[in-house]
């Protein structure tokens, strides 16, 4: 099989310079690059040039106008790895029409949780359609139902739509691009509002500054489509700067990661990102790989977001493959998130991790980021990596809780503003105030400082849990927990604890009234297994009396205490030691 | 349970003794989240082993609906008739 070629020859490249997606694709369409997709196995299964995916794209266009959805409706899909879906999504660019990319889950038994998050997400976006693949349709159909959107269908009906009266209408550099959801809970969704102005900012900015692409550059990619990484960074970046991807769907990822060095080392790749636990992953399957197995030598930019980026797994990454040709000066930390479309800063090509380590005391209890140059015990250290610093037009500044701008090495919350912010997300103003208090300007909610014009990143906001680079929102595991029969509203706290290096650790403490241990020990498994179902990470329950947890003046729960109470133990299992003999005291002395 | 039923069934089972960390008896309603606790990388990881000791595809759609030993066994069973 063909696949497109990584370099086009007569037409000069132009990397992000367009005001509208639409200008961008018809301009990679006088190429030849494009998109590969690669199967399970990691052969190449289909190859589409940017040519040929803007003349499916406008083919469908038409059919999705003539359908009578009027401009700016949102036509909602599942991002599955798939030339379809790239096909729907610049269709609706063509025909004035807004996508809305879904996530696609694949935990075992988590269907019926699966469809309540996308009809969630239908419904927060006011979506007029809803396309996907003949697989996923049953799904989405039913979501769908649940929230009377009655347009739904597979790739293949709406390509078989009379095109009579259709149009081209495509969406200007006013209009807005796409609707991304990768911020809020299940439950209560968020819709980052993407306009073109700040998709064409992010991508010029990610294209010409971050990454200095030019002629020879191949991406590859597993990051998942429904994510701003994926998305912005591996699909409509490389399509405005005419690069072409080699794809490999994220569930093949995560069954096989070395496919993705594989297919790097056999296609020419020379940039590919991950968050760390991409390059963790690799590391634990590589036992059997051989000196000079791979040829990473090419790979020039091997990017890091999506999470705190960990820098001993990284070195551990570069250690591990540099018999394969890897440099560890490619590594590119990098910082961002959706609601600035995705990126806000890089650090400088080449150079590799830059790590900061700081005392940990001074950090804790001065906010104060006091560099430590080797003399300084591990006991009190913490290193940091440096995450660069921000794209031209975009400036970052670190805040107090009274949002006074902070100098240099003082730790606060981190603020953005640039072309890339969204104007807001979708119909919410109540959360788009609450993360924009000042117009122009976002409160990340993550915290961290500068360091010598380097933004660091220390922690995210508090609440979130980030396991194998999926954000996962406590209110969803405590709303899950609290269906089940035996656990009342208000009895659950959920939070995620740090297990260092190994990454983070999903704990949910459950107040539990039952006297009986079998009764109890039953209760865990539900938990731990309801868990699973609808976020697919494992937990650590832990069962404790009523009226442990505490919770704030205006009655909301409050994690961040349940977390010190847990980690200082004064929260603690009805089924441990110290429990067991605490009831046997009460027991001997009540006879 | 047939002949080709008992053996899919076997091998299922030996398969799941490396993610059963309890040592668990497993029966055909064994649920996999609840009582074997296998979260979303170990899944993969056993669905791919699946997927290779029997040389068939399990497409995404159905990992949704795979809930105990029993499902994945017809499952197993169902995608090698389909084959």
């Amino acid at each position: 099989m063909q696949l497109t070629t990584t370099s086009n020859d007569n037409l000069p490249l132009r990397v992000g310079a367009f005001e509208t997606l639409v200008e961008g694709l018809d301009y990679a369409a006088r190429g030849a690059t494009g998109f590969n997709f690669f199967s399970e196995r990691g052969k190449p299964s289909l190859s589409l040039t940017y040519r040929e995916i803007r003349e499916r794209a406008l083919d469908l266009a038409l059919r999705f106008s003539a359908s009578r959805l009027g401009r700016g409706a949102r036509v909602a899909m599942i991002a599955e790895t798939r030339p379809e879906f790239m096909v729907a999504f610049f269709a609706c660019q063509y025909a004035g029409l807004v996508p809305v990319p879904l996530p696609l889950s694949v935990n075992l038994g988590g269907r019926e949780a699966y469809v309540t998050r996308l009809a969630a997400m239908m419904k927060r976006a006011h979506v007029s359609a809803a396309i996907t693949s003949d697989d996923l349709f049953p799904m989405l159909d039913e979501a769908a139902g649940q929230v009377g959107v009655d347009c739904v269908g597979t790739y293949e009906d709406f390509a078989a739509l009379s095109y009579a009266g259709g149009e081209i209408r495509p969406l200007g550099k006013e209009d807005p691009a796409y609707i991304q959801f990768s911020s809020g809970s299940t439950s209560l969704p968020r819709g980052v509002m993407v306009s073109q102005r700040s998709i064409m900012a992010n991508a010029r900015g990610i294209g010409q500054h971050g990454l200095q692409l030019r002629a020879g550059d191949r991406a590859t990619s597993w990051l998942p489509l429904y994510h701003d990484m994926g998305l912005v960074g591996f699909c409509l970046t490389p399509a405005m700067a005419q690069i072409s991807v080699d794809y490999l769907a994220t569930t093949t990822f995560a069954r096989r990661p070395l496919l993705w060095l594989q297919t790097l080392s056999e296609r020419g790749g020379t940039i590919a990102f991950a968050p760390t636990f991409g390059y963790e992953l690799c590391l634990r399957r590589a036992a059997k790989v051989e000196p000079g197995q791979f040829d990473l030598s090419r790979w020039r930019v091997a990017g890091i977001g999506g999470e705190m980026v960990r820098a001993s797994v990284l070195e551990a990454f570069s250690e591990r493959f540099a018999d394969c040709g890897f440099d560890g000066k490619a590594f590119l930390p990098s910082y961002g998130l959706a609601e600035s479309t995705l990126a806000i800063s890089f650090s400088r090509l080449g150079e590799g991790v830059k790590t900061d380590t700081v005392d940990l005391e001074a950090a804790a209890k001065r906010d104060l980021a006091l560099p430590l140059h080797g003399q300084g015990t591990s006991q009190r250290a913490r290193t940091f990596v440096r995450c660069g610093t921000p794209l031209p037009e975009h400036r970052v500044e670190i805040r107090d809780t009274q949002g006074r701008v902070l100098p240099e090495r003082r730790i606060g919350r981190v603020y953005i503003t640039g072309p890339s912010l969204m104007e807001g997300y979708f119909r919410d103003t109540a959360a788009t105030k609450k993360a924009m208090p000042e117009a122009g300007w976002l409160d990340t909610g993550d915290l961290g400082y500068m360091a010598e014009g380097e933004l660091v990143i220390t922690g995210r906001s508090k609440d979130l849990i980030i396991i194998g680079g999926r954000n996962i929102w406590p209110q969803d595991l405590e709303w899950a927990v609290e269906t089940l029969d035996r656990v009342r509203a208000g009895d659950v706290a959920a939070f995620g604890v740090s297990d260092g290096d190994e990454g983070e650790r999903v704990v949910l403490v459950v107040e539990c009234r039952l006297k009986d241990a079998s009764e109890r020990m039953l209760l865990r498994r539900e938990i731990a297994a309801i868990v699973q179902r609808s976020s697919g990470v494992a937990c650590d329950v832990v069962l404790t009396r009523p009226n442990t947890l505490t919770f704030t003046s205006s009655g909301k729960l409050s994690r961040a205490a349940a977390k010190a109470d847990y980690l200082s133990e004064r929260i603690s299992d009805l089924d441990s030691d110290a429990e067991q003999e605490a009831a046997y005291a009460l027991a001997v002395g009540a006879e | 349970m047939s002949d080709t039923e008992q053996t899919v069934y076997d091998t299922v089972c030996e398969l799941l003794q490396r993610y059963n960390r309890e040592g668990r008896e497993l029966r055909p309603e064994t649920d996999l989240n609840a009582e074997l606790n296998i979260d979303s990388v170990a899944a993969m990881d056993l669905i791919m082993e699946i997927e290779d000791k029997f040389d068939i595809d399990i497409p995404i759609n159905l990992v949704g609906d795979l809930r105990t030993v029993k499902d994945l066994v017809a499952t197993v069973r169902s995608q090698q008739e389909g084959a």
